[in-house]
């Protein structure tokens, strides 16, 4: 073949050869078609030297030949079969189930994740220690298990989000978080169940994260779980979240089921905005600013048996300093107002939060309008560097003193003050009860990784007014100094 | 209550507006057209910028027809399908109900913006020489073609092959499965998917001849340019019209409803009928069609619905679990 190429170039070099001398002696068109007539002719023998070679091959020669070709196409079959069924094993690998454990806890999901069962959990061992403890708070020292709550949550049918939360912690079981949740997209969600009521910035926050053992005091102001449907979602990339439902209506701070279960035919409406203008910004100090406002309204019909309100605010010790009269019940309206902020820039960290809880009560044939507020700031630095956020810490360096790692370490300060309105005070207020409690708490919280976390703590809370020797109504010591520690496994 | 209804409606339009950003569409198509929509993307979303100012980016999904459709089925979120044959799309309507039965309505020419054939590509000077469906089932020669259970484009080569024999042997369709039969026992290996047998072809050097898409054939010459690719367009082929739809509910959730169906349309239009003509798909358009004649040869295009009683029929038969072609390729 090669050989035919060659004698064509030969002969079109030539060709063009005479040509181009043709053009300089003018040299006639039949030398032209001579010369490719003799081409032609030399291309004729070319292929018949190389038809003549071929039918000269021996049988067996053209037989071993075929036979090569033949094995040759075998094996590139086989291999190609190979490739096809590792790419259909890889392919069927993709749709099966995928299993994940990991520090974000247990999961399971279909192929397609449309399906998704995860279990999560939280297990906080915690000691409360009573210093100068002269008073009521004598004997309250202990170990306790706050919480031990498994979490199951996932997704069915791809839209359809679940939780179920309950708590083993105390003396019996109690379902805290009981919801049903369909995203349409991030901006337009449904929630329906027992959940958190959208209104605090402290209490909307996962109790793993929290900074101290207890939420300050202006959680006493606001809703623990409530029963209802609410609307929630984010909007334009999570800089704006907003959250509006309708629920049965619950008295400040009391924890389920009693919060959640209706005491009059009357709901609530709770609403929550809050805004992270910046989540997005290149300005990365202005990240972690955040800012919203939380509130709520409702008419009350409570009654002497049935009260509809707080069975008493409590201390970071969980003592209870304030409480109603017998025989006052709530009467009419109750709203709330909780203006709310974070910022978190690396390491620091500073959440604030203000909250005015205002309920109608009657007490025979008198009622007043008592207009409770509290506002609480906390600070904090992670000593090790890592950021400090609202959803936690995550070590640079988990726990490994072999490898001379040892997690992060944070240091935190609480302010909080709650004011109880002191007008007609004797008329409404158990006998003994303070008409202002003010915390101050300095803590140190050891992450060892993700999972694990160490927290150690004081709390000291002074009182205006109260004290006295009745039992669980009346403030119990004066000052109230605690020491908390926590053990706690959250994933 | 209506003022709440109304407060819950703003709610929810403010969520919906609020939660727009940059569009993006999923293309869910099959295996050979990545070249196409690459092309046509780009121009579309030219088009879309100068008609509207926004920016659209369209992702593309690729592999066999009906693999890809039975995916959309289990929940890949395509806005628009853009499938190898109709009855892969009938299938997301009818079992997934993402789309109204009627969809082949919607667009002009049954949905089908562009059609394709049937082909042969041989090796170089066509060894084995090649010319018609018949030269196929002689003993020494070796067919690549994928598995038409999962490729669309494998299941027009089966119904063309099919049809050829139907129209040779007097719509005997005993010597039609017979032909058919001996067609398949030349196949050694099925992949997939139309572009795995181009791979299986051209580059790992198996088989004598690729029973491709038209456009197929073109793209392996062009990428293969060494390999001295041949095309054989047989006398008689099938008339391939590869649809394209609208998901009506995943567009609609996606909030896309608006730029995918124009996506859709403007596959008609003369820019992109250009593009699909140069990229070897036989235009709609008449005038674009005469442009590029000479990319297509003349040959007779029997049609599925009239060989073979429309795609229901013809999938039912053929290639459903216990179908002819699983009883002429598991006998083998």
């Amino acid at each position: 073949m090669k050989l035919k190429w060659l004698l064509v170039a030969v002969a079109i070099g030539a060709q063009s050869g005479i040509a181009a001398f043709g053009q300089e002696t003018n040299s006639s068109s039949a030398d032209i078609q001579a010369l490719q007539q003799e081409v032609q002719a030399l291309e004729q023998k070319v292929e018949a030297l190389q038809q003549q070679q071929t039918t000269q091959s021996s049988p067996a020669e053209n037989q071993q030949s075929t036979q090569v070709q033949d094995l040759d196409q075998k094996v590139r079959i086989l291999e190609r079969q190979r490739e096809l069924d590792q790419q259909a094993a890889a392919d069927a690998a993709k749709a099966q189930p995928k299993i994940t454990l990991n520090a974000n806890g247990f999961s399971f999901s279909s192929a397609d994740s449309n399906f998704v069962a995860q279990l999560h959990g939280v297990i906080q061992n915690d000691s409360r220690t009573f210093l100068a403890d002269g008073g009521g708070t004598a004997g309250k020292d202990t170990f306790l298990l706050r919480r031990a709550r498994p979490i199951f949550s996932g997704t069915v049918f791809r839209n359809f989000d679940f939780n179920f939360t309950p708590d083993f912690g105390g003396s019996g079981v109690v379902i805290y978080d009981a919801y049903l949740n369909y995203h349409y997209n991030p901006a337009f969600q449904i929630e329906a169940g027992r959940f958190k009521a959208p209104i605090g910035l402290e209490s909307l926050q996962q109790d793993v994260w929290i900074t101290f053992n207890e939420r300050s005091l202006v959680t006493d102001l606001l809703p623990n779980r409530d029963m209802g449907f609410e609307l929630h979602g984010d909007l334009l990339g999570g800089k704006v979240s907003y959250a509006a439902g309708i629920f049965n209506g619950t008295p400040d701070y009391i924890t389920p089921p009693a919060s959640t279960q209706a005491v009059d035919d009357d709901k609530a409406f709770d609403g929550r905005l809050f805004l992270q203008p910046f989540k997005t910004s290149d300005e990365t100090y202005l990240q972690g600013l955040g800012f919203g406002v939380g509130g709520s309204y409702e008419d009350d019909t409570g009654s002497t048996a049935a009260s509809d309100l707080t069975s008493g605010y409590k201390t970071d010790g969980q003592q209870t300093f304030y409480s109603y009269a017998t025989g006052v019940y709530a009467s009419g309206r109750h709203w709330r107002l909780s203006p709310q902020g974070y910022y978190y820039y690396g390491p620091f960290s500073v959440m604030g939060e203000y909250a005015i809880s205002d309920q109608q009560v009657t007490k025979t044939t008198t009622s007043a309008d008592i207009r409770n507020s509290a506002w609480e700031t906390t600070v904090g630095w992670v000593l090790t560097g890592e950021d400090a956020s609202y959803n936690g810490i995550t070590p640079r360096h988990p726990f490994d003193p072999r490898n001379g790692s040892w997690g992060a370490f944070q240091v935190v300060a609480r302010y909080a003050d709650l004011y109880i309105d002191d007008r007609n005070f004797a008329t409404y207020a158990l006998a003994g009860s303070a008409s202002e409690a003010k915390a101050w708490s300095v803590g140190l919280n050891w992450f060892l990784n993700r999972d694990i976390r160490v927290d150690a703590s004081f709390s000291r809370t002074t009182f205006n007014g109260g004290g006295g020797t009745v039992n669980n109504g009346p403030v119990t010591a004066q000052p109230e100094n605690v020491v908390f520690t926590r053990v706690q496994l959250g994933f | 209550m209506k003022y709440f209804l109304n407060v819950f409606i703003a709610v929810l339009a403010l969520a919906s507006a609020a939660n727009a950003g940059p569009v993006t569409l999923l293309n869910v198509s099959y295996d050979p057209t990545r070249e196409l929509y690459q092309e046509y993307n780009a121009a579309f979303a030219k088009y879309w910028k100068a008609r509207t100012g926004d920016d659209v980016t369209i992702n593309q999904s690729h592999g066999g027809s009906g693999k890809q459709a039975q995916s959309v089925i289990n929940g890949l979120e395509a806005d628009v399908v853009t499938l190898a044959l109709s009855y892969d799309i009938d299938a997301i309507s009818q079992q997934a109900k993402l789309l109204p039965a009627n969809w082949q309505s919607r667009l002009p020419d049954n949905s089908t913006p562009y059609t394709s054939t049937i082909v042969f590509l041989v090796r170089k000077g066509n060894p084995k020489g090649i010319k018609n469906w018949d030269d196929l089932i002689k003993p020494d020669v070796s067919i690549v073609v994928a598995n038409p259970k999962t490729s669309g484009g494998a299941r027009w080569a089966y119904l063309a092959a099919y049809a050829f024999a139907l129209e040779t042997y007097g719509h005997d369709d005993a010597k039609a499965r017979d032909f058919i039969t001996k067609v398949y026992k030349n196949v050694p290996i099925l992949d997939s998917g139309a572009r795995g047998s181009t791979i299986t072809f051209a580059q790992r050097g198996i088989g004598d001849v690729l029973l491709a898409w038209e456009n197929e054939a073109h793209l392996a010459q062009k990428e293969f340019p060494s390999e001295g690719f041949e095309i054989v367009t047989p006398p008689i082929s099938i008339l391939a019209e590869p649809p394209v739809a609208l998901v009506d509910k995943n567009a609609k959730r996606h909030g896309t409803t608006e730029v995918a169906t124009a996506y859709l349309e403007y596959l008609y239009s003369d820019e992109a009928q250009e593009i699909e003509a140069q990229n070897f798909y036989r235009p709609r358009n008449p005038a674009i069609a005469a442009k590029y004649a000479a990319n297509f040869p003349q040959l007779k295009l029997v049609t599925v619905d009239s060989e073979f009683g429309g795609w229901a029929k013809a999938q039912q038969t053929h290639f459903a679990d216990g179908g002819v072609f699983d009883q002429i390729y598991q006998s083998q």
